[in-house]
């Protein structure tokens, strides 16, 4: 309706425009909204560029990098719930949790991996003869010399490390290509893995490669009935050059306690019992490998993914595990034994009489296991 | 206007009361402390608790990571929250508007009094935690200012610049919930609803920072960066999530004061 002339604004002109400015207010701040909201989502965007290199070649570079130093942050997500005892607690939240790393790399005999928590940390400084870990929440610094094999620990989470050490054994036949993706905004080629053993639990192991310099920048496992990852573990920035030398070394601080560690003991203590069991040269199709330094008792089967271990336990870890085990659901309780798989991993415990308990761990699946028990009557498997 | 509401938030009585019964509860831990001289482990209890027996100057830090969580939101939300509801309920606000200066400029003054009182409240917590630590906890004799999360040794002069960028940090993180109580004291005109809104907002969000079902959203929670104050203390420092803290505390700000301003521009004034 027009306006009568030489009157002011009559009051549903007046409202009007209220109701007109306050839309354009407000479109103003969905716009701002919605530009904001879309930024992260437009950077996850951004194409990968591929390049034409053959799965091959993309191992060969990944395993030719182990010098490559760097810098970064890693996340790696674990799905696996193992069932543990008290004694190894630690192992199972590493692959059952989210753990992130600030990682310092000169070389593989020299670098830090700090695991950071919202209130504390705990970092691993790596030199030519042992580690040194810090504790802040104990404020304890623990000194390892460098033993023959390891309990699991954060550093071998790590992408870089993680992937070369599966994609170290693997043939040429199980290795192909896989397009490309961004991972901590560096090109990423794909690489798949998967296992020619029919024992292994393992489906698949995908292992984004950096296009310039053949470091893993992410690696994501993939159990046989499991369409999500067991484990994810990447980058999440990543600089290419070499961290100073005071950022990696380490020296225990005034007022902490500090210790020599004795964790693979456990372990060790176990294998070098008495009499131990002699094992056969291959164990369900899976040959045996020879490790320097670890006693007879303790032996391991298999290549690349897949693994299969069979270790003496000292009785008092038997007990808990055999706990936890007949507690997990899912055990299997047959003539064989009671045995779990959590994701890829399966467990077993025989309890032979006379020998002591001994466990069966691996990449490899609850058939596998049952078959592997069945070839060592003299732990008490039933042929 | 910006003079006048500072003039009025810190004339009123209830300001110095809020700050004060935000001092209390830390003073009463370092009284505890010094009594039973029982300190948390590093890790356990807020942060920094267990180092005041090495450094009591860190009682600082510890008194800002103990009203954190809690307290020091609560009193930005009570403070952001009464800036234009208080004034609506008490029948000013028209006559407020009645003056030439605008509504864009009133919210701007209300906005630069919540945030100075965001400012001094940190300071005044820090400063009177400073004291409290170094009067009342007998130092151990320790040479240099002290150990770093990783491990490493601080020097004081280290030790200071990097409390002091806590500090600063620790301000930053509450402008969200400044922000929040502003906005929804537009939309209301009661104190204790805005304040309440305020503080819904922060509890949803730390407790959807615990789930691991949120995880994809976790980064964009207005608390999700809340402790990182602690990435300081670190050696070197991990600037990845402060970086980000400071980032997302100025989306927020910037949104919900946008949003403000459109809601509180062409509202109508009835009280």
């Amino acid at each position: 309706m027009p306006e009568p002339a030489g009157q002011g604004p009559s009051a549903r002109t007046v409202a009007g425009m209220v109701a007109r400015g306050a839309a354009g207010r407000w479109g103003v701040v969905t716009a701002l909204v919605a530009v904001l909201a879309s930024l992260p989502a437009a950077v996850g965007w951004l194409p990968a560029s591929d390049a034409a290199v053959s799965a091959a070649d993309l191992r060969a570079a990944v395993l030719a990098a182990g010098d490559v130093a760097f810098s970064g942050y890693a996340e790696s997500t674990g799905g696996l719930d193992l069932p543990v005892t008290d004694q190894l607690t630690s192992v199972a939240d590493l692959f059952s949790d989210r753990t992130t790393m600030r990682v310092w790399w000169r070389g593989p005999a020299d670098n830090r991996v700090d695991v950071v928590t919202p209130g504390g940390e705990t970092g691993t400084h790596r030199d030519a003869t042992g580690t040194w870990t810090w504790e802040y929440e104990r404020t304890r610094a623990t000194r390892s010399l460098l033993a023959p094999f390891d309990l699991p620990a954060p550093p071998d989470l790590l992408p870089n490390a993680l992937g070369r050490r599966l994609l170290s054994e693997a043939t040429t036949a199980e290795v192909s290509r896989e397009g490309a993706r961004r991972v901590a905004g560096r090109d990423a080629l794909g690489l798949r893995l998967i296992p020619a053993e029919a024992a292994s639990s393992v489906r698949r192991v995908d292992v984004w490669v950096d296009r310039d310099t053949g470091l893993p920048l992410q690696v994501q496992v993939f159990g046989k009935d499991d369409d999500r990852s067991a484990l994810d573990t990447r980058f999440l920035d990543l600089d290419i050059g070499r961290p100073a030398l005071e950022t990696t070394a380490f020296s225990p601080p005034f007022g902490s306690t500090v210790r020599v560690s004795g964790q693979t003991d456990v372990v060790l203590e176990a294998g070098r019992r008495i009499q131990p069991v002699p094992l056969p040269a291959e164990l369900a199709g899976l040959p045996r490998r020879r490790l320097d330094g670890v006693p007879p008792g303790i032996g391991l089967f298999g290549r690349g993914v897949t693994l299969l271990a069979v270790a003496p336990l000292p009785p008092r870890l038997a007990g808990g595990l055999r706990h936890a085990l007949a507690d997990s659901p899912g055990a299997v309780v047959d003539a064989a034994g009671v045995r779990v798989a959590a994701g890829p991993v399966a467990l077993m415990l025989l309890d032979p009489p006379g020998h002591g308990p001994y466990v069966l761990t691996g990449s490899v699946t609850l058939d596998a296991l049952a078959e592997a028990a069945a070839q060592l009557p003299e732990l008490g498997g039933t042929p | 206007m910006i003079v006048v509401e500072l003039r009025k938030l810190f004339r009123r009585p209830r300001t110095w009361a809020t700050i004060a019964v935000l001092n209390a509860l830390p003073v009463l831990v370092a009284v505890l402390l010094v009594l039973t001289d029982l300190a948390p482990r590093p890790g356990e209890g807020p942060v920094f608790l267990s180092a005041v027996f090495i450094n009591p100057a860190l009682f600082a830090l510890a008194a800002l990571a103990i009203v954190l969580p809690l307290f020091l939101p609560i009193a930005v939300a009570v403070v952001a929250g009464d800036a234009v509801a208080g004034e609506a309920q008490a029948g000013t606000l028209r006559y407020l508007l009645a003056r030439p200066a605008g509504r864009t400029r009133l919210l701007v003054a209300k906005l630069v009094a919540v945030l100075a009182f965001v400012l001094v409240t940190v300071v005044i917590v820090a400063v009177v935690g400073y004291f409290v630590g170094t009067t009342l906890i007998e130092p151990q004799p320790v040479v240099g200012g002290g150990t770093s999360v990783s491990g490493t040794s601080l020097t004081q002069q280290e030790l200071v610049q990097r409390a002091l960028m806590a500090i600063g940090y620790v301000a930053l993180s509450m402008l969200g919930v400044a922000a929040f109580g502003l906005f929804f004291s537009t939309l209301t005109d009661s104190p204790l609803g805005a304040t309440m809104g305020a503080l819904a907002v922060l509890v949803a969000s730390s407790l959807l920072f615990t789930l691991d079902a949120a995880s994809p959203i976790a980064p964009y929670l207005p608390t999700r960066y809340w402790l990182s104050f602690v990435d300081f203390f670190r050696d070197p420092i991990l600037w990845r999530d402060i970086t980000r803290g400071i980032a997302l505390q100025g989306v927020y700000v910037g949104v919900l004061l946008a949003a403000a301003w459109a809601n509180f521009t062409t509202k109508d004034i009835t009280s």
